[in-house]
């Protein structure tokens, strides 16, 4: 295996880390890290951004910790409700003082993390603890706050579900799972949402379960010393209480027989078809999902046999995209297509279902696999171009595993995966009896 | 005379310790040979080479009746092959290297971008080039592109995008009658009228070496920038006649145009055009009075912090005093979209059907305060210190920092460079320059508003009635000064131009010119 770009350009980057050039990591930069006592990891990566950083924190709770009847969407929620101060920085100072530091910031939430993040100067960086550690150790709202932000959230969930495609996911998680909470987006059921400003309560409790030390990750990335950012980590971080323990989540049981599921779409549209197949949760010890991401691109890729079919050829389809992402519990390995004819969605269903088929007994060619391994190592090497992406990179793996290295062991599995593997995963998880079709349409007249 | 600057240029840059994510520091140089202009910035250590080609023809001069000529022309080069590889044949090559071709049309000017990992840019530039000295023009790539566009108006916007649905009918109202006034993907009918022979010779007449900028950016090998220009000039001699502007139409009173279709919350926009571009000196103030108004995803904003925050109204309020699109999933302005002339807008994001028309008016009584009452100092002085770091910012991958750079030779000529004008300009500026610039170009009488929305007629209705529209809260304990603010607002009164407050079913829109 020919040795990887991001290690050769590091070299020309900084020469403190021209070691960087031997070492066969695809991210072979210098990683601190540092645990508090209180189970708060540390983690910083310096990087050639000279005068600004990248400050991630990570909590790692996400839609997949709504285990309560009636409250899916909260770790959204509460995610907006972050942004609603303490008793010594009220929402407007708060406000006031990321605005004066020119700093981009902003979060986000998934099924399986919730994120807080900042592009700043560096010259933030204490003010960043400051503040940062502030809101995470006390924030205080109040009911009528509360209330507000719920009402922006179904502002959101309105927006969001304007698009077909957002619905169809709904309906196709829906469907797949009965009883994990990967059964709701991150968003929440629309009932769950319309009754946020009745939980007022239970946001407190989803605070003090969550947002503790030992379930958050602060990374930074860019220029900074580190010594300082350890010691700055150390007084304001230090003094965070443990928590006292998360609820299980439950485990999604096996699925006996294929499921389907239909939307009726109101306005006009042409049909969306997805088929997902339930799939394994993240590792970066076992080849299947490494494999999956594989079998994504050689079955579904702008360069696969289908997508040339599908796309160019026979122009059926006007997109066509399948993978399978990364989960902390098993999810799903999901192909979406959009269909240019209503009465062409079976005959697409089928394609897809034949090419999947194929995986199964039909090896894919070697120089094929390299060209794929080759794609996926650029692809990192092109998206890690300022310490937000970085950061954002690593952020990803940090969720998942709560180790940097993960990233590194990953895209080595890629290099490790055999036509073979591929194969044996294909066989594994591409059954009828893993399957759940959704497919939305344009009711009655708007159809094509 | 190339070769010494352009050494001089690498050792300028290597005093300042580049890198891809520096905000600024690294010197960019100007070429011009045979009419084909180059603009260079040299980023040493960089592992990416980008490259982008900006074409100064865009949709507004699309033909009458052949509306998306722009568009599909572009998508034929950026979405298709080259005279020695079907475009199938193209993506497995770029495939291995992970490269990146983008494209996009706006009103007058269209890019293309591409970009590479810096040890693969030998493979990868003959095919980028190829597109533009060679383009394939293949029927199937043709009918593929039209399709697109066609289903992005028919299915996708019509149906499924309320937001940009709400955002494309402002722009076709406010410039009813102006070269601006079509989607730059075009009508359905106007796209469905060209042909193949269309797209080739639009190309021929607008890809030509006195209408194309080069931007290239990264550690690039010596001999490059020598092969780029000389590859280029192949390009034929040549400029499309100027296209002349109108000034375009003012509204006389506030407008509205209900986009009827079936949707859970309406999505608002509202604008007016203004007299004034980043060639101005006007738009410096006026970028810190519309920062304090409503900065793009940000809480800065008074419409963000009263409608949102305040309020629960949506998700989000930002005002903007030139088109904006934004890049992907960042919150940073898409570069390389720059227009002659601009616009002022406000983005209201779906609001519950019952709160519409006080969103409406909240919206717009915001405006009209900035207008008469300006900035306070101590606002002026926090929104003026952000944006001076925030823009710093704006630029941090080198894609985009060659965008902004090409902007700044569009608006500012060759010697132009837009961000080092809003650091060196905005710490000059004062209070009054901000609020006299608002007083000039911005005013809340005569604008044009767009409401995608389900049950217009009764929305309609309700608006030229002229009656109070009170918010509606499902939530408890609104404080009491936002109570008192809220009557207030629910009877602001919009100066309503009675004539022009339509009803316009979105299943008919972007039809034909």
């Amino acid at each position: 295996m020919k040795l990887m770009m991001l290690a050769a350009v590091a070299g020309a980057v900084c020469a403190a880390w021209a070691s960087a050039r031997e070492d066969r990591r695809i991210f072979p930069y210098p990683v601190h890290v540092e645990t508090l006592e209180n189970g708060l990891q540390v983690v910083g990566v310096p990087w050639d951004s000279p005068g600004i950083i990248a400050w991630y924190t990570v909590v790692r709770a996400g839609s997949r910790n709504e285990v309560e009847p009636g409250l899916s969407g909260f770790a959204h929620f509460f995610e907006h409700m972050m942004f609603r101060g303490t008793k010594r920085f009220s929402q407007e100072q708060y406000n006031d003082v990321v605005k004066k530091l020119g700093a981009d910031s902003n979060a986000f939430t998934t099924s399986d993390w919730t994120c807080y993040h900042f592009v700043a100067s560096s010259a933030a960086l204490e003010t960043l603890m400051d503040l940062e550690s502030d809101r995470f150790q006390n924030l205080e709202y109040d009911e009528a706050d509360f209330q507000k932000e719920a009402r922006a959230v179904l502002g959101e969930y309105n927006k969001n579900f304007a698009l077909p495609i957002r619905s169809l996911q709904e309906r196709l998680f829906d469907t797949a799972f009965t009883t994990h909470p990967y059964k709701h987006t991150t968003m929440g059921f629309l009932k769950d949402i319309e009754d946020m400003p009745n939980q007022f309560e239970f946001s407190r409790k989803f605070f003090d379960r969550f947002y503790r030390p030992e379930n958050c990750i602060l990374l930074v990335v860019g220029d900074f010393d580190r010594a300082k950012l350890m010691g700055l980590a150390r007084k304001y971080y230090g003094p965070w209480k443990r928590g006292t323990g998360q609820p299980e989540i439950p485990v999604e049981p096996e699925q006996a027989a294929p499921l389907e599921a239909t939307v009726e779409w109101k306005n006009r549209t042409l049909p969306y078809l997805a088929i997902a197949w339930k799939g394994p949760a993240f590792s970066d010890r076992d080849k299947d999902l490494p494999a999956l991401d594989l079998i994504s691109q050689a079955a579904f890729g702008e360069t696969s046999p289908l997508y040339r079919k599908l796309v160019l050829e026979e122009q059926r389809v006007d997109f066509i995209d399948g993978s399978a992402s990364d989960q902390r519990d098993p999810h799903l390995f999901a192909v979406w297509t959009r269909v240019k004819k209503d009465a062409d969605v079976g005959g697409v269903r089928d394609e897809v279902l034949r090419t999947v088929e194929e995986l199964k007994t039909k090896p894919v060619e070697p120089a094929r696999l390299k060209a794929i391994q080759s794609h996926l190592r650029y692809s990192l090497a092109m998206r890690l171009d300022s310490p937000g992406a970085v950061a954002r990179t690593l952020a990803h793996f940090l969720n998942l595993t709560g180790d940097v290295e993960s990233l590194n062991r990953v895209y080595a599995l890629y290099e490790q995966v055999t036509p073979e593997d591929l194969m044996a995963v294909a066989r594994k998880l591409f059954v009828a009896e893993r399957r759940t079709t959704a497919v939305l349409r344009a009711a009655g007249e708007g159809r094509q | 005379m190339r070769r010494p600057g352009f050494a001089l240029a690498l050792l300028a840059a290597a005093a300042v310790p580049g890198c891809a994510t520096q905000g600024g520091g690294n010197v960019a140089m100007e070429q011009a040979r045979g009419g084909l202009k180059l603009t260079l910035l040299p980023s040493p250590g960089a592992q990416l080479v980008t490259i982008r080609v900006l074409v100064r023809s865009g949709a507004a001069q699309d033909p009458a009746g052949k509306e998306g000529l722009a568009s599909l022309t572009a998508a034929m080069l950026g979405s298709g092959g080259t005279a020695s590889l079907p475009y199938e044949e193209l993506l497995r090559k770029l495939y291995p290297m992970a490269a990146e071709i983008g494209h996009h049309a706006d009103k007058e000017v269209t890019v293309f971008v591409g970009q590479v990992h810096q040890e693969r840019l030998d493979d990868f530039y003959p095919m980028f080039r190829d597109l533009f000295l060679a383009p394939r023009f293949d029927p199937a790539d043709f009918r593929r592109n039209r399709d697109d566009l066609v289903n992005a108006i028919e299915k996708n916007l019509r149906g499924n995008d309320d937001e940009n649905l709400g955002k494309a009918a402002l722009e076709l109202s406010m410039y009813e009658g102006h070269p601006y006034g079509a989607l730059d993907g075009g009508t359905v009918q106007g796209l469905k009228a060209l042909t193949l022979e269309d797209a080739r010779a639009f190309f021929e007449r607008h890809y030509t070496r006195d209408n194309v900028h080069l931007g290239v950016a990264g550690e690039l090998p010596p001999a490059f920038l020598d092969r780029i220009l000389r590859d280029f000039l192949e390009l034929p001699k040549g400029e499309p006649e100027p296209m002349a502007l109108p000034e375009p139409r003012r509204s006389k009173g506030i407008e509205v145009v209900f986009v009827e279709k079936e949707c859970r919350a309406p999505a608002i926009s509202i604008g007016c055009p203004i007299g004034v571009t980043r060639a101005h000196e006007d738009f410096y103030p006026l970028m810190v009075a519309n920062s304090y108004l409503g900065e793009h995803r940000t809480f800065n904003g008074v419409l963000m912090n009263n409608m949102r925050g305040k309020r629960g109204l949506n998700y989000g309020d930002y005002s903007y005093v030139e088109n904006f699109i934004q890049e992907g999933g960042s919150t940073f302005p898409l570069p390389n979209i720059p227009r002659r002339q601009q616009f002022f807008s406000i983005w209201i994001r779906p609001v519950r059907p019952e709160n519409a028309l006080f969103a409406l008016r909240q919206a717009v009584r915001e405006l009209d305060r900035l207008v008469a009452q300006g900035l306070s100092q101590q606002d002026f002085e926090t929104t003026r210190e952000f944006l001076i770091n925030y823009s710093r910012l704006w630029a941090q991958t080198q894609s985009r920092r060659l965008g902004h750079l090409l902007d700044s030779k569009w608006y500012l000529g060759p010697q132009g460079d837009f961000l080092a004008e809003v650091q060196a300009r905005l710490p000059r500026l004062t209070r009054e320059q901000v609020n006299a610039a608002a007083r000039r170009h911005l005013q809340a009488k005569d604008l044009v508003v767009a409401i995608v929305c389900k049950d217009a007629a009764a929305l309609r209705e309700k608006l030229l009635s002229g009656a109070p529209t009170p918010i509606v809260y499902d939530t408890e304990g609104t404080p009491p000064e936002i109570l008192t603010e809220d009557k207030a607002i629910e009877a602001y009164a919009l100066p309503l131009n009675r004539e022009r407050v339509r009803i316009v079913p979105a299943a008919g829109m972007f039809e034909k010119r």
